[in-house]
C-alpha cells in the first residue's frame, strides 16, 4: 500500500530530540530536499551567541576581492570552510520549507509504509561547515587610506568645501572597506592619531603639526605657560587668534600630550609628553636624511623646549644606528611605517637589515599581536636565532 | 561591503534543528536511479531503551550510536538575495546585498559511528547505505 505524505505530516527536530524509549520514527527525503548551497552552517562558541542572536552585533566584512571575516563589534574572525567525509543529515524545523498549497508534487512511485510511523524529514546532506579563527584586525589598509590625502595647512586655509571627494573617507566608508571590528577600528584610528574633521577621518600631516606644536611652544614661553599645566581654552584661544582652526589646536593637545586628571574643577589640563615631542622633533631633523650622532643630539636637544627631559632611548622603534668605523650615524626608521601582519613585517625588518640584536629588534615587534601566538612563538616561527658564545648576545635573522 | 547577519528568530526563540550523522553515503538502490528522491523514506530511527541510545536502519544496514552534544553549537545562516527591481542582473557593487539570516540553531546530533550491522532476513529496501572505507 502506497501513501503519499504532504509535508504537512512531517514532524520536526523535536521528534528526533526528544524521542521517547521504546519509539521509532521514520527518516524520509523530504519534497523539497536538494544541495541548498544557501544554507550555511557555522560554528560558533556559546559566547558570540547573544552578539549574534540578541544584539545582531555581527556582520561579514570585506571586499569582493577579500576572503570574508566576521566581526564583532570588537573582534575579528576569520572564516574557515571545514568539510567532512560523514553524512550529516539536516532535519529543519517543520514550519520551514513548507510546500504550498498549489504545489504539485506528483510522485506516483512514492514507497512509504502505511504503518502510521511519524516521518522526519532531511532537507539536505551537509557538506561541513564554517569554522571561526579569531585574528588581528586588518588595520594596514586604514593607514593606507588615511595616508591618500592627509590633511594639509593649505587645505585648512581654503574656505570652500571641496567637491571632489576621492581619498576622503567617513566612518561607513571605512566600515565598508577596512576588514576589522567597530571597536578595533576606534583603536586604529586613535593609534593613527586621526581626526573627524566635516565627517571625513583625516590625518594630519606632519608639516602642519610641527607648525602647531612650535606655534605652542612659542606660545608657552612668552605666556610663561607651564608645560606640566596647559590650560586647555588658554592655548585654544591663543592659537586661534595666531590663525589656527580650534579643532586643529585642541587635536593638537591631544596628540603631544595627556590630559591631567586634576583637583581644579571646570579646567582641562594638559601636560606634554617628552617623548611624543621628542620624538617629533627627531623626525624632523632627520626628514633629510642620516646624520651623523653627534650632530644629531646636538640639533636635536636644540629644539627640545626648555625643562622637557628627553634620552636618546625615547626614540627606540622611530630610529635606527648605524656604525661604520668609528663614527655612528642615526636615521629615521618607525615601527608605525611598516606592516602589521608578522610575515610582511620580518620580511621588511630583514630587507631593512639581515642581522638584528634582540635590543633593537624588540622595540620593532613589541606590538605584533597574533591571537595565540606569543612573542617567543613569533620569534620561533619567523627568525633564525644565532648565539656565538655562551655570554654573547644572540643575532636574529631571517628564517 | 558590510553583510550584516540578522537573527528574525529573536535570541529564545531561535528553532533548534537536528543533525543525524553517519559514517559513509547514503544512496538509493541502482535500479532506483535517476528517480526523484523526495517523500522516499530513508530508513527508521529507534531510540529502543531509556538509555540515549539510538539505532539506525538503512536497508539492510543497522547502525548505532547516540546523541551528542557539539562542543560548539552551529548556527544555521541562510543567504538571502533580494531580487533587484526589474533590473537585469549586472555584477558591481550598486547590486542590492546578499543577506544572511539566523534561521536554526543546533546544539545536539545522533551520531552513528560504529561500523553497520548486516541485517540478513529483510526484504530489498530503495535505499541503502553504504559505509566508506575510511573511518571519520
Amino acid at each position: 500500500m502506497e501513501q503519499q505524505l504532504g509535508s504537512s505530516s512531517f514532524q520536526g527536530p523535536e521528534a528526533v530530540l526528544n524521542m521517547q524509549p521504546s519509539s521509532s520514527i521514520g527518516i524520509a527525503y523530504h519534497p523539497l530536499f536538494g544541495s541548498h548551497p544557501d544554507l550555511i552552517l557555522l560554528e560558533l562558541d556559546d559566547k558570540l551567541l547573544p552578539d549574534l542572536l540578541l544584539h545582531q552585533r555581527v556582520s561579514l566584512r570585506g571586499q569582493p576581492d577579500e576572503d570574508a571575516v566576521l566581526c564583532t563589534q570588537s573582534k575579528t574572525y576569520a572564516i574557515k570552510f571545514v568539510g567532512t567525509s560523514n553524512s550529516a543529515l539536516l532535519v529543519p524545523p517543520s514550519h520551514l520549507y513548507q510546500l504550498s498549497q498549489n504545489s504539485q508534487h506528483q510522485e506516483p512511485d512514492t514507497i512509504i509504509p502505511d504503518d502510521g510511523k511519524l516521518i522526519v524529514p532531511i532537507i539536505q546532506v551537509a557538506p561541513g561547515n564554517m569554522e571561526l579563527l579569531e585574528v588581528a584586525p586588518r588595520l594596514d589598509k586604514l593607514k593606507l587610506l588615511l595616508s591618500q590625502k592627509p590633511y594639509s595647512y593649505e587645505e585648512a586655509l581654503e574656505d570652500m568645501e571641496k567637491d571632489d571627494k576621492t581619498g576622503l573617507y567617513r566612518w561607513p566608508d571605512l566600515v565598508d572597506m577596512v576588514q576589522a571590528s567597530n571597536g578595533e577600528l576606534e583603536n586604529g584610528l586613535m593609534a593613527l592619531s586621526a581626526l573627524e574633521i566635516d565627517g571625513y577621518w583625516r590625518i594630519v600631516d606632519e608639516e602642519y603639526m610641527d607648525m602647531i606644536l612650535r606655534m605652542l611652544l612659542q606660545n608657552s614661553i612668552l605666556n610663561e605657560w607651564s608645560l606640566d599645566e596647559l590650560d586647555e581654552d588658554e592655548v585654544v584661544s591663543v592659537l586661534v587668534a595666531d590663525g589656527f582652526p580650534c579643532n586643529i589646536a585642541r587635536h593638537c593637545l591631544h596628540v603631544y600630550g595627556s590630559k591631567v586628571v586634576d583637583g581644579t574643577v571646570g579646567r582641562n589640563a594638559w601636560r606634554l609628553d617628552a617623548r611624543r615631542v621628542g620624538v617629533h622633533f627627531a623626525r624632523a631633523i632627520l626628514r633629510s636624511g642620516k646624520m651623523k650622532m653627534d650632530n644629531f643630539m646636538e640639533e636635536w636637544l636644540r629644539k627640545i623646549p626648555e625643562g622637557m627631559n628627553v634620552s636618546f632611548s625615547m626614540l627606540e622603534g622611530e630610529v635606527l644606528t648605524d656604525k661604520f668605523g668609528v663614527e655612528t650615524w642615526v636615521y629615521a626608521f618607525r615601527v608605525s611605517s611598516l606592516p602589521s601582519t608578522p610575515a610582511e613585517r620580518f620580511a621588511m625588518l630583514f630587507r631593512e637589515r639581515s642581522r638584528w640584536e634582540w635590543k633593537d629588534l624588540e622595540p620593532y615587534i613589541r606590538d605584533l599581536k597574533v591571537p595565540g601566538l606569543s612573542s617567543e612563538g613569533l620569534l620561533l616561527k619567523y627568525t633564525r636565532r644565532t648565539q656565538p658564545t655562551a655570554d654573547a648576545e644572540p643575532v636574529f635573522s631571517a628564517r | 561591503m558590510q553583510i550584516q547577519v540578522k537573527c528574525s528568530c529573536g535570541g529564545e526563540k531561535c528553532p533548534e534543528w537536528a543533525i543525524i550523522e553517519l559514517q559513509g553515503v547514503v544512496e538509493v538502490q541502482p535500479w532506483y536511479e535517476g528517480r526523484p528522491l523526495h517523500n522516499l523514506q530513508i530508513g527508521t530511527l529507534c531510540r529502543p531503551s531509556s538509555q540515549e541510545n539510538y539505532t539506525l536502519t538503512i536497508g539492510y544496514h543497522e547502525l548505532t550510536g547516540s546523541k551528542v552534544m557539539l562542543k560548539k553549537p552551529l548556527v544555521v545562516l541562510q543567504k538571502v538575495k533580494p531580487i533587484p527591481p526589474g533590473t537585469p542582473n549586472t555584477s558591481n557593487s550598486s547590486s542590492p546585498q546578499v543577506e544572511l539570516d539566523v534561521v536554526g540553531i543546533i546544539r545536539h546530533k545522533i551520531l552513528f559511528k560504529t561500523r553497520p550491522k548486516a541485517l540478513i532476513s529483510k526484504p530489498q529496501p530503495v535505499v541503502k547505505e553504504r559505509s566508506s572505507s575510511v573511518p571519520n
